[in-house]
């Protein structure tokens, strides 16, 4: 930690900062010896950042860095990889998919924001109005969760068979509808896509709205009710306020893992019915196995890249924009 | 050392019952003496369950209900009940032939192993960038936010090649639980919830601590710890249904059957065994898992202190 | 193209397979001891049939005590495959589908083998379209077929029946396979005719239906590959299925079936008829518990100039990642273990006899890999073994080698396949579907791709 020390005076940089008074304790504390690093911390610091280090290090962000080389490299996993500079990059922006892939994506992301980020909070709204047997609405609430999605899919396949016999239509013949196509036909496919996600990770996100309902304090609806709050008033001017927090993260997070997805359409539709449903992830799998056998990795590093420099943007500007209603 | 009297609101879980008694919601008592409101309340409550129950619930039997359906009755027929009777021949075969025993050790292994890693990762982690704070703390928490937005496909083989090199140690990690335990450390969600759950710990714990000579590590075991009980157990829930559900990754580096758990084996043997064994297999596996859940479910809700954690 | 896994069930093991004629073939390994991993049967295969594969590696180390072999279930992915691949950690021994064949020797992902091959004593006995498959364009050997099917149509005797149809009189052209999907459609509410739309295997099956009425999806001018998706043989089977699906509504109600879930449908008596490879009985009886009874499979209408049989099978191939000795004991592990059956009376026997004792079905119609003769002979050998109803399959067998054979397209292959897959859900999901403008745009993408190498 013991730096050469520049003379403050011809480094125009460091004249300005001495005019703050943060900066000079900064240019201070740079001076600082071994010992002194030691005294105040240092080794205990690493010590306790030392597992998040290596793991992250060894298993989340030296693969990131190998598959951000990669994106710029040709290779088909067998032979040394030749760099290609930006080839990757154009063959994918090229690919006609790609723009139906992102505004499927995009059209999954918006559907699961209308009828997936409500449900959850409304449910749990209701749930924590249950006077009796609360537990037993989370635990229903909290079941889908605990399917794994291979079960799921398997048995969502089964309710939306397109024939009369399907279990949806099945229960839709009862009350006189007639059969729907559900994922066979490319407009009802994404929103069918949708509707399963949602029950799929709604109850997670239950639980989370469930606890944070509790944190309420109790005495902002006492205030509320010496105002003369009805309870539309007292959830719109307390408990969602009072919930904001959780709400903003909750959506950036939600957001996130929409222009992720993979496991529905990969798993349903595998994309169709006539790329209605294909998304940037099921794009990307597509590049690194499923169509040229490993030997397009580059692409799927590309595109990866690109997504990831994407949502990286939008979680900045988003946080930016939230950061005067989050505290 | 005294314990301070101010506590998050979540630490003050650990005193259920007080707690509860004082426990109020939207709804007053006042509120709830009215009869519209009551008796808008009850609709709601009854519908808010019908619908539970359908979404929750129904799948769920209906999963049940063909593992002793006959193959060809569940496909013709997906929502008669029983059109040729039960077959309870077809639970014992799968259960044999699946050989669900072996596989199901193997699920504790994974899970058990992919907790204790995530939950040291996770709390250390947390401590370091939210209480000691070295000064570089804040470019440490971008990388692990950055993580979350690299979509998990694209790194499957780099991720391999570390497992098959792993850096120091220098045998493949391949068909051993490590494959698994130790990439599921590197999880940047855990690392959020617990750090804004400590970002909302009250500082005055921390300065008494510090005053009556508590370093860190002592501050770390003696205080944080005993006082994130209920962000652990968030934490632990997410992390062994997440070790319990996860199928590629597994897929990949456990290719030894005898090492595999029930969510790797089980899509393996699809194309091997017939649709009803499956899907009996199935019921027997998702059964696992919701009766852990609901053991622990008490537990879990009560302790359930997100609150703390993302409030704010 | 899905019957990579069958291949292997089809494989399994011949106990006390003559050592002389195993150790005849290539010469030794060279000095010291060999280990090489090979793929044994998919995983939920019976424990009989993993003995039996046991025995066979022990009969094979008996014969080459050079060499020890370690066998893993297999089952092929892509993300298993390409991260295996990368970290040289596949096995020594592995088998694809020869759908993926041209793309792997393409990426420069399979071992040359050819100096091994040709060490051995059949090596130019191999019918030459089979080897090709095989074979790069610098005329190189990456493998050995092992298996070969030809695409047929199946069809559910049971379902024949109740819609009044005769199930010893398969329909024998195109038109004939409509009206009777039609019939079927309406007297039993059931699906007349299937079509595989996903997964790839829209346009695997596309190309099928192509085929027989004389369409090629690309063309070979000396190197340069031309992509030729609208070709008149294409538009008319899309036209084909474009008239059940809106004029006769024969085709049931899932457009999303892939090699699994149709198999699995028609398993389950739902579907009449659908075109797929000679060799998934297998599959039909072992997961989908059919009745073989109710099987019927018949050889696919050609029509006009050019028409055939889209072919397939399976290719046994090795690391390219392993070092000459472990190639030279690679290859002579084929030769032991799936060639030999296919050639010598004892190895054929033993083979047929462990599959039938294991239950699994003997005789399941296949093409040759070197020559009819050969086929049939082998086939003698084994007759008393056969539990697959031949007079139900004979409406294929008795045409099939009289039909041509078509290769599957050799230049990336499966983005071809995947872009087609687009055009058939289109055609079957959307009655305004503008083929000409859909084929013209898979023709212009694909090019693209083959183009850039």
């Amino acid at each position: 930690m013991t730096t050469v020390e520049t003379p403050p005076i011809i480094d125009l940089a460091a004249a300005s900062a001495a005019a703050s008074p943060q900066r000079v304790i900064v240019q201070r504390t740079r001076k600082r010896n071994f010992g002194t690093w030691v005294r105040g911390g240092g080794v205990s610091n690493l010590v306790f950042l030392l597992p998040m280090l290596v793991i992250f290090g060894a298993f989340s962000w030296y693969p990131i860095v190998q598959a951000l080389v990669m994106s710029f490299q040709k290779t088909n996993l067998v032979t040394p990889a030749i760099f290609v500079g930006w080839d990757n990059f154009a063959r994918v922006l090229h690919d006609p998919n790609l723009y139906v892939a992102i505004q499927n994506t995009g059209y999954f992301a918006l559907l699961a924001l209308i009828f997936g980020y409500p449900v959850p909070l409304v449910a749990a709204v209701l749930m924590s109005e249950v006077r009796r047997g609360k537990g037993l609405f989370s635990a229903l609430a909290y079941l889908p969760v605990v399917v794994p999605p291979v079960v799921a899919v398997l048995l969502w396949k089964f309710f939306y068979d397109g024939r009369p016999e399907g279990v949806f239509n099945t229960i839709l013949g009862w009350v006189g509808i007639p059969p729907q196509p559900w994922i066979q036909n490319a407009i009802e496919a994404m929103p069918s896509l949708v509707l399963e996600a949602t029950w799929a990770a709604a109850g997670g996100t239950v639980i989370i709205y469930l606890a944070a309902l509790t944190s309420v304090p109790p005495e902002l609806y006492d205030a509320a009710e010496v105002d003369g709050a009805s309870i539309w008033q007292k959830i719109w001017h307390v408990t969602l306020p009072q919930l904001r927090g959780v709400l903003i993260i909750t959506l950036i997070l939600q957001i996130i893992g929409t222009s992720q997805v993979f496991l529905e359409p990969f798993l349903f539709t595998g994309g169709g019915p006539a790329n209605a449903t294909i998304t940037i992830l099921l794009l990307i799998y597509r590049y690194a196995f499923q169509n040229s056998l490993g030997g397009n990795y580059g692409a799927a590093t590309a595109l990866s890249v690109m997504l990831a420099l994407f949502l990286a943007a939008l979680s900045l500007i988003y946080f930016q924009l939230t950061k005067r209603w989050s505290s | 050392m005294t314990i301070p009297k101010i506590l998050p609101r979540a630490g003050r879980r650990r005193g259920a019952k007080v707690v509860d008694a004082n426990e109020r919601s939207i709804i007053s008592a006042s509120d709830w003496r009215r009869r519209g409101t009551r008796g808008t309340f009850t609709v709601l409550n009854g519908v808010l369950l019908l619908v539970l129950v359908v979404f929750g619930l129904g799948p769920i039997l209906w999963l049940a209900k063909s593992a002793i359906t006959p193959t060809q009755d569940t496909l013709q027929s997906p929502m008669a009940l029983f059109p040729h009777g039960v077959d309870w021949g077809i639970i014992v075969t799968a259960w044999t032939e699946v050989h669900i025993d072996v596989q199901f050790v193997n699920t504790i292994w994974v899970a058990l192993g992919s907790w204790i890693v995530q939950i040291i990762v996770a709390t250390t982690a947390g401590y370091a960038l939210s209480v000691l704070k070295p000064r570089y703390a804040g470019i440490l928490n971008g990388l692990v936010l950055a993580t979350l937005f690299v979509p998990a496909v694209v790194l499957l083989v780099p991720l391999y090649l570390v497992i098959i090199h792993p850096p120091l140690i220098q045998t493949s990690l391949i068909n051993t639980f490590w494959a698994v335990w130790l990439p599921a450390g590197a999880n940047a969600f855990n690392i959020l919830l617990v750090k804004r759950f400590f970002d909302n710990l009250p500082r005055e714990v921390f300065e008494a601590a510090r005053t009556e000579g508590a370093g860190p590590f002592r501050l770390f075991w003696s205080i944080v710890l005993p006082m994130s009980r209920p962000i652990l157990g968030v934490i632990s829930v997410f992390a062994i249904i997440a070790a319990y559900k996860d199928y590629l990754w597994p897929l990949l580096v456990l290719r030894d059957p005898s090492v595999q758990p029930l969510s790797v084996r089980l899509p393996t043997l699809q194309k091997a065994i017939e649709l009803d064994v499956y899907l009996a297999a199935l019921a027997i596996a998702t059964i696992i898992p919701i009766v852990f859940f609901l053991v622990f479910q008490r537990a879990f809700l009560k302790s359930a202190g997100l609150g703390g954690a993302i409030k704010g | 193209m899905k019957s990579r896994s069958k291949a292997l069930i089809a494989g399994i093991a011949a106990i006390g397979v003559i050592a002389s004629l195993a150790a005849c073939s290539t010469p030794a390994a060279g000095d010291g001891k060999v280990t090489i991993t090979v793929v044994s049967l998919i995983p939920g295969s019976d424990q009989s049939a993993f003995d039996a594969f046991d025995a066979q590696v022990a009969q094979f180390e008996k014969a080459n005590p050079n060499i020890t072999v370690k066998s893993q279930e297999y089952e092929w992915t892509g993300p298993t495959f390409a991260a295996q691949l990368a970290g040289g950690t596949l096995p020594d021994v592995f088998t694809i589908p020869f759908t993926d064949g041209k793309t792997l020797i393409e990426n420069g992902q399979l071992a040359d083998i050819t100096d091994l091959v040709n060490g051995l004593d059949y090596s130019s006995k191999f019918n030459p379209n089979v080897l090709s498959q095989a074979q790069g364009t610098d005329g190189k050997i990456y493998g050995l077929p092992t298996a070969a099917y030809g695409n047929g149509l199946q069809y559910n005797r049971a379902i024949f029946t109740a819609a009044g149809l005769d199930p010893d009189k398969p329909p024998t052209t195109w038109a004939e396979v409509r009206a009777d999907a039609k019939i079927i459609a309406d007297k039993t509410g059931l699906t007349g005719f299937a079509q595989m739309a996903a997964s790839n295997t829209g346009g695997w099956q596309l190309a099928v239906g192509s085929a027989t009425r004389g369409g090629r999806l690309e063309v070979k001018n000396g190197d340069s590959v031309t992509v030729t998706a609208d070709n008149a043989g294409t538009k008319a089977t899309l036209e084909y299925l474009k008239a059940l699906r809106w004029e006769d509504n024969s085709m049931g109600a899932n457009f999303l079936l892939d090699w699994g879930t149709i198999n699995q449908a028609f398993g389950a008596g739902q579907i009449g008829m659908y075109t797929s490879g000679s060799d998934i009985f297998t599959n039909l009886v072992q997961s989908q518990a059919m009745d073989p009874a109710n099987y019927g499979l018949a050889s696919l209408p050609l029509e006009g100039k050019d028409a055939g049989v889209l072919a397939g099978g399976t290719i046994a191939t090795v690391n390219i990642k392993a070092t000459d000795a472990v190639k030279a004991a690679a290859v002579k592990w084929i030769d032991f273990y799936y060639m030999q059956k296919l050639l010598n009376k004892d190895a054929a026997i033993l083979d047929a006899k462990t599959l039938s004792e294991a239950n699994q079905p003997v005789g399941v119609p296949a093409l040759p890999i070197f020559d009819k003769a050969t086929l049939t002979q082998s086939q003698e050998w084994i007759k008393d073994y056969i539990n697959v109803p031949q007079n139900q399959v004979s409406f294929f067998l008795d045409n099939i080698f009289d039909q041509p054979t078509v290769a599957e397209p050799i230049s990336h292959t499966q983005e071809l396949y995947a872009a087609l897959d687009v055009v058939v859900q289109s055609v079957l999901t959307d009655p305004n579907a503008d083929i000409d403008a859909l084929l013209k745009q898979v023709n212009t993408d694909v090019q693209a791709l083959v183009d850039a190498g």
